[in-house]
Parts: structure tokens; sequence; C-alpha cells
């Protein structure tokens, strides 16, 4: 819900507990104001100049009690974070201390801001556009190197660079069609659709990679998924406990996710894994039934990569064997692990038809370390590791990326052979949701482009 | 002096805007007056001679759909008639006429004689009289008044209209007329602001001093049917052909070397103008390094002894006129008949009125045509035909009515009119239709005509043939859909030769027609036996296979539409925002109390509503609305 900017807000910035200052930020047009009625600054300068640090105390003006002896900087709008006026105060760590500060704000005309707010501010402000907001938003959750480094890449700017691009290619061929479609009199050259059917197709394909990179980068912050599969009885849990369990100390409930759905967090490398059991799809001794394929193969193939267990101290039956077939029906990475090595085998070695086994006991933890190792190689040779050219989108800009995909997959097989009037639709579609993804524009003024661009009149 | 007489609505000026506002009112049974300052002018063309083009050509049609007047009149006038665009596409796809300006005055002009209701005074207005608040009448220069209960002002570009001639300026009007004087100082005073604009027009010049073999030949197309629907498969077997001819290196230093004679150097002229026809000055400066540039050369009529140089407007003096003129191959001794001149006025800021055309400052005042900041002739007539519907409403006690922006170029036009911001006059294209698909010119009488017949324009008997016709494309688009068909022979020989594969199954008749290289008559061949009653008529089987063929597209835009629709009929402003809203911005409450706006689609269009305050708004008034509409999030599309 949107609240008119015309409020001040204010809000602690460094997480809670740990650090060794606290920051309280204060940002709108009375940021001063209130500052100058909860601060006193003991040096001669006054206050407040733009950029200026200022030591004092932050005093309650209604019981005079002083709270704390503190730093606080200005930023005078539009030069700052949030485009406003902003006064960041430094406080004392102690969280006591830092709560009453905030107290004081909010008692002298600041309002508490809602989550998110301060970078809220930025984007409207016009001081970051919404890949750069993500960014923000990713980096504060971060949870591994690569996710902080993705959200990183972002806020330089690089992915909205190309998105900005790209859109002003097409909006050059989409002013061109506007041009002769509106006004067939003017000698307008005659669009040569060839040359124009050769570059869409060259656009469309780099913006397909940017959307694989955009779907790895969602991947890679949102943890890779690994799928792990096998019969009930397997070992399935126990391979997954082992491998939580050497890695305990980065263990992490992921917030959402119910124990029903068994999935976990850990890091490999520099990457966040969520380990995905697909225990409890069947019970032991059902029919193989229609329904739990299908919740299986839905769990294979949202994965990054599978893991399938299989008990070697068994034959294989029939659940085995369909575990197999969905192996090789994914068409993703996959690790075959021959559990329970401690007890006598049965399972003959035909039965994995010649695939690379991982010979583990889970039990006792031997082989597992193997496990984690090919586990790693699978990211790195999926080619992930190029963090630069990796994208973030949020939920409404992957949709806005994804619908700009369909205009133009539809403009590029029409071009050449479609009506002008079609291909403008589409085109016209295609920019108006690339800029959707940036943020940056939604409206698309062809008519002002093509008045500007050609001499138009009679 | 009072006159005896007092009427319902009075309408100032017969331009084209004043002449479909006089006979609309008329029309729908309102005592109705016009009155203009020459009454041997009446629907002058000061200006180019032809009516249409894409989106022009649009509104032509949709005048004829909805019972207007200038279709007709056109189509009867022309000289010329023909197809624009056909390669491009159904939707900007477009008929021009080239107009006998002489025979199109003559026509109209008998036709408002005729008009039953309507009585025609010659008069020059200089007074709008205001009665508690409202509109009461007008007071002429001769102190003669006349009553009336709503006032229709279609000055054109009349309004302390100035003539620029390099660097020689008069008070005067189009074509040697006079100025309105006066008029001016009463709409201030009446509380409506008035801007400065500008537009002018190039020399005529003696067809027999052209030499024709070094210009190119436009031909008419006597196939292309006219704009109203009774006419749409009229055969026009004579025509006369407009020519072609291009300035070159010559011309384009011939203008340079005059070009500190021109109004724009000179800057005794307001800088806003047309962007669509700019001056052959101002395109010399602006585009110096195009050096060929289009000159249409076209005739004023059958007898008309006169050629209208579309491409050479200018304001520059008589000398420098000629030098240009010549510098053009072909026309190296042309004798120039009339000079082009440039012209001033003053016209409405933008944003003044409403979409029924009625003023926001003055009840009982609508304005409509060049007053209102628009150029054209067709742009003029829509916005006439709008303001005299609704006057004539009001009179009888009837709500207003306005066309959608989903169901015509007038809407488009009404529409942008009330909420445009820019400087320079607007002109219609297709450009500012976003659902241009669905606006197609064959389509015009499946979006307005019931309009028409409801409003009064339209009567039994025309509604019904235009019915019956409309609703034998429907069905047959219906039939199409439920046909189960499985090609064989000769067809299915035919799919795989047009590389679309050969069918497994059964498949509907629409989904053979989307095939490329499929045609009506193709289905029609494959089923001969098992019906007689096809459609026959071209126009009939374009509009279905167009809808047909183009499925995909219009289901997009029809979903769009729908939207659309739903936020234009949260008519603004509110009567009150209530609690429910108070978690709004407070500016955009101002905005739903203010009267800027005319409804909630124009907030939105002029992206004054953030995503949060759209979906606030539409939540509550969901509640408050009978209909169901989509979900708020994919309004921002
Ligand atoms: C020099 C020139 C160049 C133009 N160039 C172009 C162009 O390139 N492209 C284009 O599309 N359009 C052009 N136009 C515009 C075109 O002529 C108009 O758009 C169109 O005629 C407007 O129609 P209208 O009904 O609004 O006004 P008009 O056709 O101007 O009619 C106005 C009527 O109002 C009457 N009137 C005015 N004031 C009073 C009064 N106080 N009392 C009584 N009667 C009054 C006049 O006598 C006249 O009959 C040009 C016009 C001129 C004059
Ligand atoms: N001996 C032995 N038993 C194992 C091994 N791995 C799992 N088990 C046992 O097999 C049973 C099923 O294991 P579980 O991890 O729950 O299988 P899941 O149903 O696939 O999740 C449990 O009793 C485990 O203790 C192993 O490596 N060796």
């Amino acid at each position: 819900m949107s609240k008119a900017r015309t409020d001040t807000i204010a809000a602690v910035a460094t997480p809670p507990g740990r650090s060794a200052i606290g920051l309280i930020r204060v940002s709108g047009p009375a940021a001063f104001e209130i500052l100058k009625r909860i601060f006193k600054t003991g040096g001669k300068k006054t206050f407040p100049l733009p950029h200026c640090a200022y030591y004092g105390s932050i005093i309650d003006p209604e019981s005079g009690f002083i709270a704390d002896k503190v730093l606080v900087t200005t930023f005078v709008a539009p030069h700052s974070y949030t485009g406003e006026n902003l006064a960041e105060i430094s406080t004392h760590g102690n969280m006591v201390v830092v709560s009453k500060v905030l107290q004081i704000a909010l008692r002298n005309g600041a309002r508490s801001a809602d989550a998110g707010e301060f970078t809220r501010r930025a984007f409207l402000n016009g001081k970051m556009d919404l890949l750069e907001v993500e960014a923000v938003s990713q980096l504060l959750s971060a949870g591994s190197m690569s996710q902080a480094r993705l959200a990183l890449n972002q806020l330089d700017g690089l992915p909205s660079q190309f998105v900005s691009r790209i859109r002003s290619r097409l909006l050059d061929h989409l002013v061109q069609l506007e041009a002769s479609l509106n006004f067939p009199e003017d000698a307008i050259e005659a669009i040569d659709e060839h040359i124009l059917a050769r570059d869409l197709k060259k656009i469309l394909a780099e913006l397909q990679i940017f959307a694989e990179n955009a779907r790895n980068g969602s991947m890679v912050a949102a943890g890779l998924k690994v799928a792990l599969l096998g019969r009930p009885n397997s070992g399935k849990s126990s391979v997954m406990n082992y491998m939580l369990g050497r890695d305990r100390a980065i263990v992490t409930e992921i917030a959402g996710t119910t124990r029903d759905t068994l999935e976990e967090s850990l890091t490999i490398g520099n990457y966040a894994i969520r380990l995905i059991d697909t225990a409890g799809l069947r019970q032991p001794g059902d029919r193989i039934e229609a329904i739990g394929i299908e919740r299986t193969r839905s769990a294979v193939a949202e994965a990054f990569a599978l893991i399938a267990v299989f008990d070697g101290s068994d034959l294989p039956d029939a659940d085995d064997r369909l575990v197999m077939a969905e192996l090789e029906r994914s068409g993703k990475p996959y690790l075959v692990l021959r559990n329970k090595a401690d007890l006598a085998q049965k399972l003959p070695d035909a039965f994995f038809d010649g695939k690379e086994q991982i010979v583990v006991s889970a039990l006792k933890g031997s082989g597992l370390d193997r496990l984690v190792e090919e586990l790693r190689r699978i990211i790195e040779d999926r080619g992930l590791g190029e963090y630069e050219e990796l994208v973030l989108l949020g939920a409404q800009q992957a949709a806005a990326l994804d619908k700009a995909l369909t205009a133009l997959e539809r403009a590029c097989a029409g071009a050449g052979r479609m009506y002008q009037d079609m291909l403008a639709i589409d085109l016209e579609e295609a920019v108006r949701e690339l800029g959707r993804v940036n943020g940056e524009t939604v409206d698309v003024n062809t008519l002002d482009l093509v008045f500007e661009r050609f001499c138009i009149g009679k | 002096m009072k006159e005896v007489r007092n009427y319902q609505v009075i309408v100032v000026g017969a331009g084209h805007a004043g002449c479909e506002a006089a006979l609309a009112s008329a029309r729908l049974g309102a005592d109705t007056l016009l009155l203009t300052m020459n009454l041997s002018t009446i629907a002058l063309m000061p200006c180019n001679p032809s009516i249409g083009g894409p989106g022009k050509g649009h509104l032509v049609r949709e005048i004829g759909a909805l019972g207007g007047e200038m279709a007709a009149c056109i189509d009867e006038t022309c000289v010329q008639m023909k197809w624009l665009n056909t390669s491009k596409g159904p939707a900007v796809r477009s008929r021009r006429a080239q107009a006998d300006k002489y025979l199109y005055r003559q026509r109209m002009t008998r036709t408002l004689f005729n008009t039953p209701n309507l009585t025609l005074r010659q008069g020059h207005v200089t007074e709008i009289l205001v009665k508690e608040g409202r509109v009461s009448g007008v007071k002429l220069e001769t102190g003669l008044e006349f009553e009336c209960e709503r006032l229709i002002v279609t000055s054109g570009t009349y309004l302390n209209s100035r003539i620029i001639l390099g660097r020689a300026t008069w008070p005067g009007g189009p074509q040697n007329q006079s100025p309105a004087l006066g008029l001016s100082e009463s709409l201030v005073k009446c509380g409506v602001s008035l801007r400065r604009l500008q537009t002018a027009t190039p020399p005529r010049i003696l067809k027999s001093s052209v030499d024709f073999s070094k210009l190119g030949e436009l031909p008419g197309d006597p196939d292309s049917g006219g704009f109203l629907w009774e006419n749409r498969l009229r055969r026009y077997e004579r025509q006369i052909s407009c020519f072609l001819a291009f300035t070159d290196e010559e011309s384009v230093a011939a203008v340079r070397r005059n070009l500190s004679e021109s109004p724009l150097m000179l800057e005794n002229i307001t800088n806003v103008g047309p962007k669509h026809c700019p001056s052959i000055d101002r395109k010399i400066m602006r585009f110096p390094d195009q050096i060929k540039h289009q000159i249409f050369v076209e005739p004023e009529g059958w007898e008309s002894q006169e050629l209208y140089l579309q491409g050479l407007t200018t304001g520059m003096p008589p000398a420098a006129q000629q030098e240009i003129v010549r510098s053009v191959k072909g026309l190296e001794n042309a004798i120039i008949m009339r000079y082009g001149y440039a012209i001033e006025y003053d016209a409405l800021a933008p944003g003044l009125i409403r979409k029924t055309m009625e003023s926001r400052a003055l009840k009982g005042l609508y304005t409509a045509g060049q007053i209102n900041g628009t150029s054209g002739y067709e742009e003029a007539a829509a916005q006439g035909l709008i303001a005299g519907i609704n006057a004539a409403l009001a009179i009888k006690g009837q709500p207003s009515y306005w066309p959608s922006r989903t169901n015509s170029y007038m809407g488009v036009l009404v529409d942008d009119l009330s909420i445009w911001q820019k400087p320079e006059p607007y002109r219609i294209t297709p450009g500012h239709a976003e659902f241009r698909l669905t606006l197609r010119d064959d389509s015009a009488e499946r979006r307005l005509t019931r309009d028409g017949y409801l409003i009064g324009m339209v009567d039994e008997e025309r509604f019904s043939r235009i019915n019956a016709w409309t609703t034998r494309i429907e069905d047959e688009l219906a039939r199409l859909n439920d046909l189960s068909l499985f090609p064989s022979g000769e067809m299915r020989e035919k799919l795989v030769s047009s590389g679309t594969g050969d069918l497994k199954k059964r498949v509907s008749g629409c989904e053979i027609l989307q095939r490329p290289g499929i045609s009506y008559n193709d289905v029609k061949a494959l089923l001969a036996d098992e019906k007689d009653d096809w459609l026959m008529a071209p126009d009939e089987i374009y509009s279905l296979e167009t809808e047909i063929k183009y499925r995909g597209y219009f289901e997009r835009e029809s979903e769009k539409i729908a939207q659309t629709k739903f936020l234009e009929s949260i008519r603004l402003p509110l009567a009150k925002v209530d609690e429910r809203l108070a978690s709004l911005s407070p500016h955009i409450a101002e905005f739903l109390l203010s009267d800027q706006f005319d409804d909630l689609n124009q907030l939105v269009r002029k992206n004054c509503l953030s995503r949060s305050d759209l979906a606030i708004l539409l939540t509550v008034l969901r509640q408050d609305s009978e209909e169901v509409v989509g979900d708020p999030e994919v309004l921002n599309d």
C-alpha cells in the first residue's frame, strides 16, 4: 500500500544484536527538522549543512534525558540513498540505546518505516531502477557468497543497461514501422522486411540468453534444488541427514517450507543448495499410482540436479526401475548412489546399465564425501560460475520478461510474413514489457519519436 | 435588440464542425439555429482538397456509421478515391478521397437548407450571454441577440486571426474571410482560457502552367468504394489523377536563400503549429540533410484550374514562394494563382472540455473543431457530431453520449482531447489508438451504428439494413467456428502444398481459414453442397477473413479492451471519497473529486495512479459496481 511520500520515516538500519554501532536512518522532508529537535551538537558548525558529520547528543526534548552520544551524518536531497533529505545517526551498539534513540525520533515527527520503504523511496525518486531494488532486497537476505555477489553485480546496473539497449533497438524498428503505418504518403523508405526479420532474430537470441541468465540467477538466488529420489527405505533421509550433519553449522530451515516437503538448506562451495527429499510421495506398499508419479515428476522438473538412492542390500523392484527411468527422462544431471554398502550386496551391477555408481553407507558415513565432490562438479559443469552474467528478477519482472519474449517470438515468426500492423502490435508489446523489466518506463510514445526522426508533413 | 424567437440550440460557425453539430442537433429534434459569418462559405475547405487517410478516414467511416454527414458528402463530391496502406494490414488500411471543394460546399449547404428544425442565418457573434452561471444566448456584432439553452461554438481558425506572409501581416481569416473579433474576450470572461496556435497553407498554381510530363501520375482506384456504408461497393469510373513532384538541391537552395524572410526566422508568429504539416521552411531547417521531399500536386475540383501543392506549405513572401515553386522539376513555369500564407488564431487551452464536448468552465457551452486545438476537417466534423448529439440529448433530458476508446477513433479523439496536454495541435492517426485492430475501417458499422440508432441518429430502416449485414457476418463467423470438417481431395492438396501440413483430424472451418494461403472461397468450394447462402460480397468476406485470420491478436486485444471499458465505466468526479479510500495518496482523492477527469481510465492513462492506489480503488469500486471484471494486477498492462 502506498503512503504519500510527504511524511518522514525512521528505522534501525543495523541488524539486531551483535554490532558495535547502531545505525538509525531518518528520511523525508522533515528529517532535518526532527534532528534539530532531538539532536544537540557540541561543535561550532551550523546544523545541518549538506554532507557533514556532527558529533553530539540525542536528547529527549520532553524529559531532557540524554539517550546517547552519537555521530549524525547529513545527506541533502537528491544526493542521498533515498533521494530525500536523510540523516544517519550512529549510536553505540547496545540495543537498549538504539531503540531509545529510535523512539525519540518517532515521538518527534517520524513514522516507523515499513519493510523496504527506504529502498522503495530510492526507486520512486529515480535513485535506482527496479533491477537494482531487487538486488538490494536480495543482498539483504543473501545466505551465501554467490547470492551476495550476484546481488552486487546487479547493483552495478549491468543487466539494466543491457535491457535498455535491447529495448531501444526494438524501439527503433517500432518507430520505423509506425512511421510507415501512420503516414503512408510521406516518402518514408519502405521497410526491408528481410533485414527487419534478421535483426529481430538476433535481438531475440540475445534476449533469450538474458532470460536464461535470469533463470539461472533466480535459481542461484533461491538456492539450487537437488532432489533425492529412491524407493522407500533406500536411505534418502539418512543420506540427507548425513549431508546436513557434516555441515550442521550452516543448516537453516527455509522460511515457509513445511516438514512434509522435507526440504533443507546447506551450502556447497559458494552455492546455496536446497536438498529435497521426495519421500512421502508414496507410502510403502502402495501400488504405483499415477498421482505419485506425477508428484515425483514435478519435483524432478523443478530440480537442478538429482540424486538417486538405491538399496544395495536388496534386489531391484518396480520402484527402482521407475526411478531409473525418471533419471533418463529428466535430462538433468544426476548421481547414482549404491547405499548400504556395509550390508551384503544383492543389487546386481547390471541394474545400473553402465552408469557410474557412488558406493556409500549412509549409516557409516562412508563414500559420502565423494557424493559432495561430485555434486560440486555438477554445479561447476553447469557453468553457473560467471556471476557477471547472472541476473536477478523479481516475480513481476520475470513475468514481464516472459511476456516480452513471447511477443518478440511472435514478431520474429511474423516478420516478412505477417502484415506490418500486426508486427507493430507485437513489437510494441515487447518494448512495453521490457520497459517494465527495468521499471524505466512503460509508456511508449512512438508517435513523438516518429516526428523526431522523420520529416513527416504535407 | 432581442430576436423574438428563442432557439434550443445555437451553433456558431458553419465549418466542418459546425455543419455536423447543427445537423445532428436538428435531426435529433432540437430547434436549432446555425449562425455563421458568411453564408456563402459554408463547409469551406481552406487548405487541402482531400479527406481521409489512416485515422482520418477511419473517423469519416465512423461519422457515417453514427449518422453524420461528412461521409455521404465526400462520397458524392470527390474527384478521386483510393485505398492507402492495403499492403500493410487491416488495422491501418484506409480510404482517401480527393474532394471537389466547390461541390462539397454546395452539397453540404443544400443538406443544411433541407433539414427540418434547422435555421441558417448570417451573423458575426461577438458575445456569449450568461444568466445564472449558464449560457443563455449570443449577441451579434449588429447588436442583435438570440436566446438558447445550449450553445456550440465552432469558430475554427477565425478567432482574432491574423494572416502572415513574410513580413506582411494583417488581421484576417482564411481565404480572405474576416477574422472573428470580440468572441475571444467573451470566452475568457466565461472562464475559458485561450492559447495562440498557427497553421499554414501552400500556394495554388495554374493547371495549364505545369509540365506534367516531368511528374509522376497517381491515379485513383475505381473499385475502392465510398466511405458511407451505402456506398461501400460503389464504383468510381471517372476520376482525376494527382501528380507527384520532388524537391531537389535547387529547391533546397531556394528555400535556404529565402529563409530570412520566413515567419519562423522573423519570429512574427507563434511557434506552435501542427507537427504533421510543417512548412517547407521548417522541414529544410529541421532535416538539413534531406534533399528530396515529396510534393503532391492535387486538383481542387472537376472544373477548377487550381492545383494544390501539398508539401510546399509556407508563409514566406510572394517572391520567395515563386522562386521555390519554380525550382521544382515540372513547375519551372508555374503561375501562382493564390499564394500560401500562415494564419495565427485563438484556441482553447488544453483540457477544458469533457468527452461530451461540453466546457468544464461554463454550463451549456460546447466547443468543437479547430477551436479545441485540433487540426483537420475530419477531426472537426467528428467533434461537431458529438457536440451536436449531446446538446440535443441535453435538451431532451436524456443522458449524454460519448464514444469509448474501445469502440472508435471518435472515442480516442474525444478522450485524448479532454486530457491532451501537449502544446501542438492534435491530429488523429492510428498511432493514437491502442485498439486499432478492433477499430478497423471495415468494422465501423458494427461498432457504432447501434449507438446511432439508440440515440436517434440512424433511422429504423437504415439500422435494420445495416444490422442485417453485420448479423450476416457474425452468423457466418459463428457457423465456421462450429463447423467440423475433414478436408479431402483438392483442399487437402492445397493445404499440403501451402506448406501448412496435412490434417490428421477434424477441424473447425475457422481453423482451416486461419492457415496461410487459404481463403473463404476455398472453404466455400470445399463445402459447396452443404449450404447455399454463402457470403458473396467482397467486403463481407474481407471482414470475416480478417477476424478469423488474426484471431490470436483479437483475443489479446479484447482482454485489454474489457479492462479499459471497466475503467471508463467509472465516471468522475466521484460524489464522495469515503473511509474505504482513506489510504489513498491525498492527491488521488483530490483528482477523484475534482472536475479534471471524466473517468478513471483517464487517470490511469495520465499515470496519476500507482499500482497500489489502483488496486485499492478497484477493490473498493468493484464492491460498488455490478460489473465483473478481471484481475486488478493485469490492469497495469
Ligand atoms: C491556412 C490554413 C491552413 C490549414 N492547414 C491545414 C492542414 O494542413 N491540415 C489540416 O488537417 N488542416 C488544416 N487546416 C485546418 C482546417 O481548415 C480546419 O481543421 C478545419 O476547417 C476546421 O474546421 P472547423 O469547423 O473547426 O472550423 P472552420 O472550418 O475554420 O470553420 C469555422 C466557421 O466558424 C465561423 N465563425 C468563426 N467565428 C465566428 C463568429 N464569431 N461568428 C460567426 N461565425 C463564426 C466561420 O465563418 C467558419 O464558418 C488549415 C486551415 C487554414 C485556414
Ligand atoms: N545398514 C544400513 N542401513 C541403512 C543405510 N542407510 C539407511 N539405512 C536404514 O534404512 C532404513 C530406511 O532409511 P531412510 O533413510 O529412512 O530411507 P528413506 O525412506 O529412503 O528416506 C533406516 O532403518 C536406516 O537406518 C546404510 O547405509 N546401511
